[in-house]
């Protein structure tokens, strides 16, 4: 083989990207299948209690009706941790929104008419919905998520807060906010005697698999999920969700395939959301800004089937050097949906928190905020101790500093003006785990020439399939169009799911060993046999030896926001996010993940925002009309760029991720912009025009 | 988002809708552009028994004038009514409003007799009209024809002057004359959405200062109203009284709260965009 010019670090174009404008690439609710039923969910209308009747008999005599399936019929499942997948399995109601029955139906819109009047009797019990800092139920979960400490201390607080010249002590929120991802959850199952296919809208195959075989007691060898294409799950896709084992419930109890697809509504309560938080920030420091204290105290919410706890203080547990370090997270169970992954769970509402509080911090020491976080830079992981494998933070400030035009900041709050629009600048610092995930892949030699690549990878929609042919184009050393990419298929075995910006730090791994192997067995054939050659690899090993490093990526995040004097409405028209984020794969996929990251980011800031409806417990603008996710219109000047970082302690690549540090810092960075134009500090999202008027 | 079950019936003309209408009783309703109706029933917000289907009715879209008013059919489309030159002409204030309702699609689809008649606070044409002393023609049976001022017309929520078997058929204008500045500002904070708060202004200029004003509100309350203190307060005053007159938005509404904002900022905004809009009407010192 000869070695051409790499490809890696290229902009590449998406290899799938004429199947996707053209329609041919089907997302899991476009198969076909013969005799396909359609199931549609019936959802609890209390956030409480228990179901006393569901009239099946007469939602069976509506037209089309195949089925009514509710606790009293539902074919009894295998106990699991997540306790939202066990549907239909008792009558009690954990909160509104639930699923209490599933009518299938010959078409779609039967299903929908008979779930629509199928009527269901409650016996409502009083609901507790709304999180508050002094619950009487608030609690230390064991760990939070995915299986960091719930508490950490390093050193003494209070003592280094009693020493401290300069002390910051505010309350921060973030709202609850849903994941909305394009695409609604869709899964459409079919039996084949005991072996079960499901075509499903997931960030992961190999997980809905393992959890579909745990769910229903079969052997893993006998289920496969297939998720070709998936268009965006931000966290909500990250494991089975309701939807797929009621449709392969269904599908078993009729014998024929099921599809379930849930409406956008549906989403507000059945697939996760972002907890609301509320987080206490305590820093003390010396008049130059250098951190003597630290201490950060969160309250968030999980549900009643399912413990979930966000990591929301990990973000203060790697930024800043200080002797002592406190991070606390408290929880409460409340009779409300679960709430899950979604967008940098963790860093994205703890780094508004921290970020916040260091702007404050540099106002109170009448040091520049950028220096500020040079000053406290980390040498070692704060919290633990443990080396870095690499931290640009520092590099990126400066970068950042030097292309948005920071030397000449007048730190003066509320005195630039514009006609009617104050103008204000601000700095975030952002933070996201590197990490690296057990993952197999294969890649096979094929007589004709072509090589291709089996990996259970998923893309939904950052690039991931043409980042991986980049990689093995690479290590083949053969051109792009002789590598075929197959990925979203549970049979190519184990691999970590498109989660926890973890997705091309784990995959292409698998792929660069399969096919160093793949090139070592063509050698030592001489050449690629008529039969063709196959290799696989796993890293479980690999991944296992690593040396115990804290491995980050870091960026600077910069925002010019223009804010209306008399109506506090709020422009954003520049934003620039400076990111050290080890090897690039994909220039251009890469920029538009970095750029969509940030965009979540101005979302946060300034729209999103479900709205819990206490009395009736339910989110009550659960639609797109109501809840507003940033559009074209909201977002003006992204700029985006990178450090060229070489991180060999990472993975093969020194691959990082980036799926998520775009969010990181960026509602802080503007937020701190809206102090610095207007002198006053926002500290609850998202920061609404009324709230810019009332400070 | 499927309505309930509802009768469907196309009527030709104005007498065979008042016909169905009898004949289906008070339940029924009139479907012209079908842009806020519709997404109603798909709510469930409203069941109406049957749909009388007006919107084909050629006859009830035309932009017409005689000495003093625009006469606008009640079929006529946003977008007609935005690119009419008579209108562009006459009453700039209601082409330059129709613009801003939607977007394309919408505006090519609703109508303003549609607008008018469902009488939604928070529509951007009953707050422009009512500001216009407008009137409207209501045909009932037999082809009996009743004209209701602007002023009488706004009952409620979503409640009109029109009665159970009555079809709004025409919009009469008065036209501006050349002494007359306008504004019509609309806030919202994302593009295409119902304004939070909404401000007509027409005001008569006079030797530089405000001869008489009029100025209405949109979304503060049940239903479009005209700011009557800010008015008499302008009446005759010069520039600077402004600020102070406008300080008087507020009173006599009755705004919500909701997911996009409270009361208390909709009575702020009131102010601050009523003391924009009369600056603009007015124009340039």
């Amino acid at each position: 083989m000869t070695t051409l010019s790499r490809t890696v670090g290229a902009p590449v174009n998406r290899v799938e990207g004429k199947a996707k404008v053209t329609g041919e690439a089907r997302y899991a609710a476009e198969f076909p299948l013969t005799r396909l039923a359609y199931g549609w969910v019936v959802q609890a209308t209390i956030a409480r209690g228990r179901v006393l009747s569901v009239e099946e008999e007469a939602g069976m005599r509506m037209p089309g009706v195949l089925a009514v399936i509710t606790h009293g019929n539902a074919p009894r499942l295998q106990v699991v941790d997540d306790g939202e997948l066990l549907v239909l399995q008792d009558e009690q109601v954990h909160y509104r929104g639930q699923t209490v029955a599933l009518v299938v139906a010959s078409t779609l819109e039967q299903a929908r008419a008979a779930a629509d009047a199928l009527r269901v009797s409650y016996a409502a019990e009083p609901h507790d919905v709304l999180l508050s800092a002094d619950h009487p139920r608030l609690y230390a979960p064991d760990h939070v998520n995915p299986n960091y400490p719930t508490d950490t201390l390093t050193g003494d607080v209070e003592a280094g807060m009693a020493r401290a010249e300069v002390t910051v002590d505010e309350t921060y929120s973030t709202p609850a906010e849903h994941n909305n991802p394009m695409e609604p959850h869709s899964s459409t199952a079919q039996w084949d005697g005991d072996r079960l296919t499901v075509y499903d809208s997931n960030q992961g195959a190999t997980r809905v698999h393992q959890q579909l075989a745990q769910v229903f007691g079969l052997d893993r060898s006998t289920v496969r999920v297939l998720s070709e294409h998936v268009g965006g799950g931000f966290g909500s896709k990250g494991s089975a969700r309701p939807q797929t084992v009621l449709a392969a419930m269904a599908a078993r109890m009729l014998d024929r395939p099921v599809r379930v697809t849930l409406s956008r509504q549906q989403q507000f309560s059945m697939v996760g959301y972002r907890t609301p938080t509320i987080q206490r920030v305590r820093l003390g420091a010396d008049r130059s800004g250098r951190l003597a204290a630290l201490d950060h105290e969160v309250f968030e919410q999980t549900s009643t089937l399912y413990e979930f706890a966000e990591q929301t203080a990990l973000f203060s547990r790697v930024m800043y050097a200080t002797p002592n370090l406190r991070t606390r997270h408290r929880l409460v169970a409340l009779d409300v949906p679960t709430p899950r992954w979604m967008r940098a769970p963790g860093e994205a509402p703890g780094s508004f928190a921290l970020e916040s509080a260091m702007d404050e911090l540099a106002e109170a020491c009448a040091v520049d905020p950028i220096e500020l976080r040079v000053r406290n830079d980390a040498a070692v992981e704060p919290e633990g101790g443990r080396p870095f494998s690499s931290r640009n933070l520092v590099a990126c400030l400066s970068e950042g500093a030097s292309r948005f035009g920071w030397a000449d900041r007048d730190p003066r709050p509320a005195t630039r003006r514009d006609g009617r629009w104050l103008i204000g600048t601000g700095v975030a610092a952002s933070t996201y785990p590197a990490r690296s995930a057990p993952s197999t892949a294969s890649v096979s030699a094929e007589a004709n020439g072509a090589f291709v690549v089996r990996v259970t990878a998923a893309d939904i929609g950052t690039g991931a399939r043409t980042a991986l042919t980049q990689v093995a184009a690479d290590e083949l050393g053969v051109p792009l169009e002789r590598v075929d990419v197959r990925i979203g298929d549970s049979d190519y075995g184990p691999a970590m799911i498109a989660g926890g910006s973890m997705g091309m730090a784990s995959w292409s791994w698998a792929v660069v060993k399969a096919c160093r192997q793949l090139r070592a067995d063509i050698d030592e054939h001489g050449g690629v046999p008529d039969g063709g050659l196959v290799a696989r690899a796993d890293t479980a090993d690999d991944i296992a030896a690593q040396a115990n490093l804290a491995r980050h990526g870091f960026g600077a995040q910069f925002a010019e926001v223009r804010v209306d004097v008399d109506t506090g409405e709020i422009r954003v028209p520049r934003l620039l996010g400076v990111f050290a984020v080890g090897r690039i794969i994909n220039a251009k996929t890469a920029r538009s993940q970095l750029i969509g990251g940030m965009t979540w980011g101005l979302s946060m800031a300034l729209f999103e925002e479900s709205v819990m409806d206490a009395e009736f417990g339910d989110y009550l603008n659960h639609d797109l009309a109501g809840y507003h996710v940033a559009a074209n219109a909201d977002v003006q000047g992204i700029d985006v760029s990178w450090l060229d970082e070489h991180d060999d302690q990472l993975n093969p690549l020194g691959v990082k991720g980036i799926g998520e540090i775009g969010i990181v810092g960026t509602a802080a960075a503007i937020a701190n912009a809206v102090y610095h134009a207007t002198g006053h500090r926002q500290r609850h999202l998202p920061i609404r025009p009324d709230r810019v008027l009332s400070p | 988002m499927i309505p309930a079950e509802f009768n469907y019936e196309v009527a030709d003309s104005v007498d065979h809708a008042l016909s169905l209408l009898a004949g289906y009783g008070p339940e029924a309703k009139l479907l012209a552009g079908g842009h806020s109706l519709i997404p109603m029933m798909k709510l469930r917000f409203a069941r109406p028994s049957a749909l009388v289907d007006i919107g084909r009715i050629a006859a009830l879209s035309y932009v017409e004038q005689d000495d003093g008013h625009i006469r606008i059919g009640a079929g006529t489309r946003h977008h007609d009514v935005h690119h009419s030159p008579l209108i562009e002409a006459g009453c700039p204030l209601l082409s330059f409003t129709a613009g801003l309702i939607g977007d394309p699609q919408v505006r090519h689809k609703g109508t303003i007799g549609g607008s008018v008649a469902h009488g939604d606070p928070a529509s951007d044409l009953p707050t422009v009209l009512l500001a216009l002393d407008a009137e409207f023609v209501l045909t009932g049976s037999g082809g009996a024809t009743r004209v209701v001022p602007a002023s009488d017309f706004f009952k409620g929520f979503f409640e009109t002057a029109i009665g159970p078997e009555e079809i709004l058929t025409e919009i009469r204008v008065p036209k501006l004359g050349a002494s007359s500045g306008w504004s019509y500002l609309k806030f919202s904070r994302r593009a295409q959405d119902w304004a939070i708060v909404g401000v007509a202004a027409i005001v008569e200029r006079s030797n530089g200062g405000i001869g008489s004003a009029r100025v209405a509100l949109t979304n503060m309350g049940a239903t479009p109203l005209r700011a009557s203190s800010v008015e008499q307060a302008l009446a005759g005053a010069e520039r600077d009284a402004i600020p102070a007159a406008a300080a008087m938005a507020p009173e006599g509404t009755s705004p919500t709260s909701d997911t996009n904002a409270g009361a208390n900022y909709r009575r702020h905004l009131a102010d601050v965009l009523v003391g924009r809009a009369v600056e603009e009407a007015l124009g340039g010192p």
